[in-house]
């Protein structure tokens, strides 16, 4: 791992620490006589304190392997994308069938070519969700917006 | 003793034994799904414990365990990916002799030698718990705040790229703990507005995040990559000539295994490489190593196997998690309304002897099966990339859902799954986050009753021997790893 690594690395939890220890005065303050000076965001700030120590030594920590990071493939970049589409169709037209699609859409997405294959797969993994957590639970699954959107 | 009958007679009940037949199938299964680990696999499952009684939900996640830990070994040698990081060292040897037509002797070798390795350390397990359990029985707060930050400063050694980026993942969990309504004061931290977050964030849609949608982005940037099954013969039971070959190999290892997994952090992955080694050094035919020694197998094998019920003695006798998987197992535990720790070998023994009993269960279980059906199991772990990894992302997505019914948590998923990767990426680890989130609220409740007890003076420490010998430890354990890399370096130079 470079040293660049370890920077940013340690650049993102010093900053994650200085932003969230800043965040810690905006708690509400309780009489001292009821924390007894263990007030909510005593414990918050030591741990934050010791990230912040703990960043400064991994910045200053020497480089142990030169290569750089390998390029995230794009892939990586459209697979996370498909998580908030997923969200987007739970709302649209509901958990069950947004499953489905996921399952398709990221199936051709990732290279699958066999309609056949794919359907199927597809169509039995949504089931199986349906039977377990549908049908057996009896968990509600979220419905869509869009069918009552276009009913209205 | 009448409470571990009592245990084994929970397997009589036939709901039991489904719950331990349905949580060995599962982990087997998934556990042999390459780049599924046995931690993704409980985080995954985690979810249907939620219905369950908590002795059912024990029993499911004791079983779940041993098999997934199995099922990494069947890919190992088959396809020479493991479907577990422990079973890495199996592939040194298994996938050279499944190259040579002896995947079926591989295969048996590696369900006796994990069958053995298992039941040794649940025998251990049943013994050195309940004294553990009883030596931290009489552990007030301030020993178990020192215990909790031993446990914590553990977490330095464990896996990734540095033992400093290991605490910062590791404080980074404790951080989390801390969300939701502050129980002393009642003060709203960290929450954003958001009534979520008001109770804390929820153990399950974190684990489901890092493990197994993180896990699917790195498998986005590893696709491609083609498997090739290795032809199995009929899986079969070791023939004397190779149990004499192996058994001071699989004792030795059963042993080393044990006693890894009991040291908190050190988990089977360490074992078996360590029970390689050690397989190799005692071995007659050290040059048979690499080019498919059946020793080989069965050494890592135990190790592995046995690491599991090692693992499981800190976790139930004082509370905490030596590793990744066996703090999903207590935050699964946490979320039933069970805090394992001490306490619990007095207030609720059916439900420790119920991990005993399915654990044992599970190992003799996953050797019946994994001599039966491991032509089935190799078949799933070719199941293609394309067809594996959207249904994890829906199952992951419907496990982030079902405890509570609540789409904020699939969001909390995806968001963690985003910041796996990146720690991943950039060489933390993701276990040491799971254990600080786990520990988290533990350390700071017995902080603030210690800090109470010594009316506010810090130094109250040092007047609690137990308390003083395990902040030294933590102490130690802390310094020791960067004295060890400047002298590592100081002699390179």
């Amino acid at each position: 791992m470079s040293r660049s690594a370890n920077l940013v690395g340690a650049t993102t939890a010093a900053a994650a620490a200085v932003v969230l220890f800043a965040l810690t005065f905006t708690f509400e303050q309780m009489p001292e006589g009821l924390t007894q000076g263990l007030g909510a965001e005593l414990f918050p700030r030591l741990v934050l304190g010791a990230i912040l120590v703990l960043s400064i030594l991994l910045a200053m920590s020497p480089e142990q392997d030169a290569e750089p990071l390998p390029q995230v493939p794009p892939l990586v970049y459209a697979s996370a994308a498909s998580f908030a589409v997923f969200m987007a169709l739970v709302w649209a037209i509901g958990m069950l069938a947004a499953m489905f699609a996921y399952l398709l859409g990221m199936g051709l997405l990732w290279g699958e070519r066999r309609p056949v294959v794919l359907l199927a797969s597809s169509g039995l993994v949504t089931l199986a969700v349906w039977a377990v957590f549908a049908h057996t639970f009896r968990i509600p699954l979220p419905h869509g917006h869009l069918l009552a959107v276009a009913a209205f | 003793m009448d409470a571990f009958l009592g245990g084994l007679a929970l397997l009589l009940d036939p709901y039991i034994l489904l719950v331990v037949l349905a949580g060995t199938l599962l982990g087997i299964t998934v556990g042999a799904l390459p780049g599924i680990s046995g931690s993704t696999t409980t985080a995954l499952l985690l979810p249907i414990t939620v219905t369950m009684t908590p002795v059912a939900a024990i029993a499911f996640l004791g079983s779940l365990y041993c098999a997934a830990n199995f099922g990494g070994s069947i890919t190992a040698i088959l396809v020479n990916a493991p479907g577990d990081p422990s079973a890495s060292a199996t592939t040194f040897d298994g996938y050279p002799m499944a190259a040579k037509g002896e995947a079926g002797r591989a295969l048996g070798m590696s369900a006796v030698a994990s069958a053995i390795g298992g039941i040794f350390s649940v025998v251990v397990l049943i013994i050195a718990a309940p004294l553990l359990a009883r030596v931290a029985y009489s552990f007030g707060p301030p020993e178990y705040f020192a215990l909790a930050v031993f446990g914590l400063s553990m977490v330095a050694v464990t896996g990734g790229d540095s033992a400093v980026k290991n605490l910062i993942a590791g404080c980074f969990g404790v951080m989390l703990a801390t969300v939701g309504i502050d129980l002393t004061t009642g003060v709203e931290r960290f929450t954003f507005g958001l009534y979520s977050f008001t109770d804390g964030i929820e153990f399950i849609p974190v684990l489901i995040g890092l493990f197994a949608l993180s896990e699917l982005l790195e498998q986005a940037a590893a696709l491609g990559r083609k498997a090739t099954i290795a032809k199995l013969d009929a899986v079969r039971l070791p023939s004397w000539a190779d149990m004499r070959k192996c058994w001071k190999a699989i004792w030795l290892s059963s042993g080393l295994g044990t006693f890894i997994g009991i040291l908190p952090a050190l988990g089977a992955t360490t074992a078996a490489m360590i029970a390689y080694v050690e397989t190799r050094r005692w071995s007659n035919e050290k040059d048979q190593f690499g080019k498919g020694a059946i020793e080989g197998v069965a050494g890592p094998e135990a190790a592995n196997n046995a690491a599991v019920g090692g693992a499981m003695v800190p976790t139930l006798a004082l509370g905490i998690p030596g590793s990744a998987t066996t703090a999903i197992i207590l935050a699964g535990l946490i979320v039933q309304g069970v805090r394992p720790g001490p306490h619990l070998f007095n207030e609720q023994p059916q439900l420790l002897y119920a991990v005993f009993s399915s654990m044992l269960a599970a190992n003799l279980l996953y050797l019946v099966l994994g001599l039966a059906a491991a032509r089935l199991f190799a078949r799933i772990s070719l199941i293609p990339p394309p067809l594996l990894w959207p249904a994890v992302f829906v199952l992951s997505v419907i496990g982030a859902y079902a405890p509570n019914q609540s789409i904020d948590e699939v969001w909390i998923a995806i968001a963690f799954g985003g910041i796996g990767f990146l720690m991943r990426r950039y060489g933390f680890a993701l276990a040491p986050l799971v254990i600080g989130l786990v520990l988290g609220r533990l350390v700071e409740e017995t902080l603030k009753q210690s800090l109470l007890i010594f009316d506010q003076n810090w130094t109250g420490f040092l007047s609690r021997p137990i308390a003083l010998v395990l902040l030294a430890l933590t102490l130690a354990s802390l310094i020791a790893p960067q004295i060890y890399a400047l002298t590592r370096r100081r002699a390179r130079t």
